[in-house]
């Protein structure tokens, strides 16, 4: 077993800096959520804390921050979910990692799921994460959990308040999380996706992500989804309901076989950190019972 | 619709042998039972009901869990008082909470530490019910497409009523579990078997006549099972559960829809902060055997993670 430690690797001329650890055993993805400029917490590979070695004592873990996100480089184009997939397929493929399973949070969830349109022989399986962004919409009622945000952007004070309004609980929120998502506010990929016009993001943000949806539910419509998924979901998320999740699933479950759908109980947007235990029992417990049932 | 390729399944999967069954007394009614492994207890109850023609359950229903989880745990699976081998409940009462007594007597008879209990349909009520009356022999709770004790409505009747095939027949049984699948496949000739053997036993006859004859599944199982249920789902949303707690439902299930998992799990998870919900796709009533291994990995990896000495 080896310690999770910060490697960099270098994906079509881009820097990209990840955590990677664990035994050369079943490779497990994991992309964080968010949208650099617009989040109002720094996501990168740091949010997933303490889950990690957890996770990483059985399975060989790899945890980019995407690009524009924490230590890598701002990226060439403002941020997509396709660009973001393709970027995490070459990182599959510059690691030689062979087929991973995919574990994605909200905005990584679709992206979890976009490279599994794209290149299915490269993902053994997706996670998708408490993730209003791969949720249908359905002209839905206006979340207001993060409508009043206090100043100044991304100062402790204000991730702190976003972190907390996302979650059930706070206490999952210590210094070393506020401290490292202060210190990605400060590095170059966060301030130059911050310089950008927030309209302009919004706008980028949201085609490629109505686009990434349409194609997916495209897919489980008149075709089938091609790798085994498995939703989780807080059952106390501010940020989305069991409803939005149950829906997903279906569209899902109804053409590929090994779909599972997992709450847990008192998590919000987090259950990763919320309750890790939990959490690595659910994801566990589906990547044990693929290789079983294989 | 289910694409052909999708339906099938790991040849031999399903034919996996129950150890040899064991005997024990539990106050006075002779009790059947099988075990295999070290370790923890988990403790399997299956569903169903005594005096029934058209099919009927035993503790082979977990033949696909047993040794499979017999590898990190003591798995013991044993007939309820009336059902598989077991005698018929004392002084005529053929009623679940003579079901539910039955089934913690043994558990003390068994001399178990806190056991992880694990029920299905008719046994997860049992199952709730049991932890609900007495915590002390429960570590963990687990409930699996629960139709008796989910808040809503089963729809048994329409799903399984009138068989066009007679009672007592394997043709009888074999539509019954067909009609709870999703994957018709998995309703083997072993199971109908095992099936068979409990419909074929005097004392099993017996019980048929009670319950249908006599009228004591009008008269006296249905009455008393339901106000069972109003107490406990009452004693349910007082926040009496204090155990683990994980709901586990087949999504395709007609009789025991996926609606009713949702809200259990929410009754259980107001209350139980370690409560969780995990549905199973292209899966009937019986998730277990339609998808042994992924139940089995759920039920193990639970099951760890709350036994004893466990931080979670």
């Amino acid at each position: 077993m080896t310690a999770i430690t910060r490697k960099q690797v270098d994906i079509g001329g881009q820097r990209l800096s990840m955590l990677r650890g664990g035994p050369e055993a079943e490779p497990v993805l994991f992309l964080h959520g968010g949208v650099p400029g617009q989040t109002l917490y720094c996501s990168g590979a740091h949010i997933w804390g303490d889950y990690l070695p957890m996770a990483a004592r059985a399975r060989h873990v790899v945890a980019p921050d995407l690009p524009g996100f924490g230590d890598s480089a701002a990226g060439a184009e403002p941020y997509g979910i396709d660009t973001m997939a393709r970027t995490a397929l070459g990182l599959i493929e510059a690691l030689k990692l062979g087929r991973c399973h995919v574990v994605g949070h909200d905005e990584g969830g679709l992206i979890a799921i976009a490279m599994a349109l794209a290149a299915p022989n490269a993902v053994r399986s997706i996670s998708i994460i408490a993730s209003p962004t791969a949720s249908p919409t359905g002209d839905s009622i206006e979340n207001v959990t993060l409508m009043n945000p206090p100043g100044p952007a991304w100062s402790r004070g204000a991730q702190q308040w976003a972190l907390q309004r996302m979650s059930h609980e706070r206490h999952h929120i210590d210094a070393a999380l506020l401290d490292r998502c202060v210190e990605c506010s400060a590095a170059p990929a966060h301030r130059a996706a911050a310089s950008r016009a927030p309209s302009e993001i919004a706008l980028g943000v949201a085609g490629s992500v109505a686009k990434a949806k349409g194609q997916f539910y495209t897919v489980c419509r008149d075709g089938a989804f091609p790798v085994p998924a498995q939703l989780v979901w807080g059952a106390d998320d501010p940020m989305t309901t069991i409803e939005h999740g149950r829906v997903l699933y279906g569209i899902i479950a109804a053409r590929q076989r090994a779909t599972h759908m997992h709450l847990i109980n008192r998590c919000g947007n987090f259950p990763f950190r919320e309750d890790r235990g939990a959490f690595h029992h659910v994801v566990g417990a589906f990547h044990t019972g693929l290789a079983q049932a294989a | 619709m289910a694409v052909a390729s999708t339906m099938e399944r790991k040849a031999g999967a399903s034919d996996i042998p129950m150890p040899e069954g064991k005997w024990i007394d539990v106050g006075g009614i002779r009790t059947r039972y099988y075990e295999a492994g070290q370790g923890e207890p988990i403790v399997f109850i299956y569903g169903g009901n005594f005096g029934t023609s058209d099919s009927a359950s035993s503790a082979y229903t977990w033949n696909l869990n047993l040794a499979p989880l017999a590898k990190r745990f003591r798995a013991i699976a044993f007939d309820k008082a009336g059902q598989g081998h077991t005698d018929n409940p004392l002084n005529d009462d053929y009623t679940m909470q003579a079901v539910v007594n039955h089934a913690g007597a043994f558990i003390e008879a068994m001399k178990l530490p806190p056991v992880h209990l694990v029920g299905h349909s008719r046994g997860g009520f049992a199952a709730m019910r049991l932890t609900l009356q007495k915590q002390h022999l429960v570590r963990t709770l687990t409930v699996v497409n629960s139709g008796t004790l989910m808040p809503r409505v089963g729809t048994n009747e329409v799903v399984l009523g009138k068989p066009p095939f007679a009672p007592y027949t394997r043709e009888c049984a074999r539509w019954v579990y067909e009609n709870y699948s999703f994957n018709r496949g998995i309703v083997t000739e072993h199971w109908i078997d095992a099936v068979m053997e409990t419909l074929n036993l005097p004392k099993y006859r017996e019980s048929v006549r009670k319950m249908v004859d006599e009228k004591m599944g009008l008269t006296k199982f249905v009455p008393n099972l339901a106000r069972d249920k109003r107490e406990t789902l009452g004693w349910l949303c007082e926040g009496r559960l204090q155990r683990p707690a994980q709901v586990v439902w087949g999504f395709n299930d007609r009789t025991a829809t996926v609606d009713g998992g949702f809200d259990l799990f929410a009754m259980i998870a107001a209350h139980e902060r370690r409560a969780q919900l995990h549905v199973i796709n292209e899966s009937g009533h019986f998730p277990f055997r339609e998808h042994p291994e992924r139940f089995n990995a759920l039920l193990g990896g639970f099951a760890a993670r709350f036994g004893e000495g466990a931080s979670a």
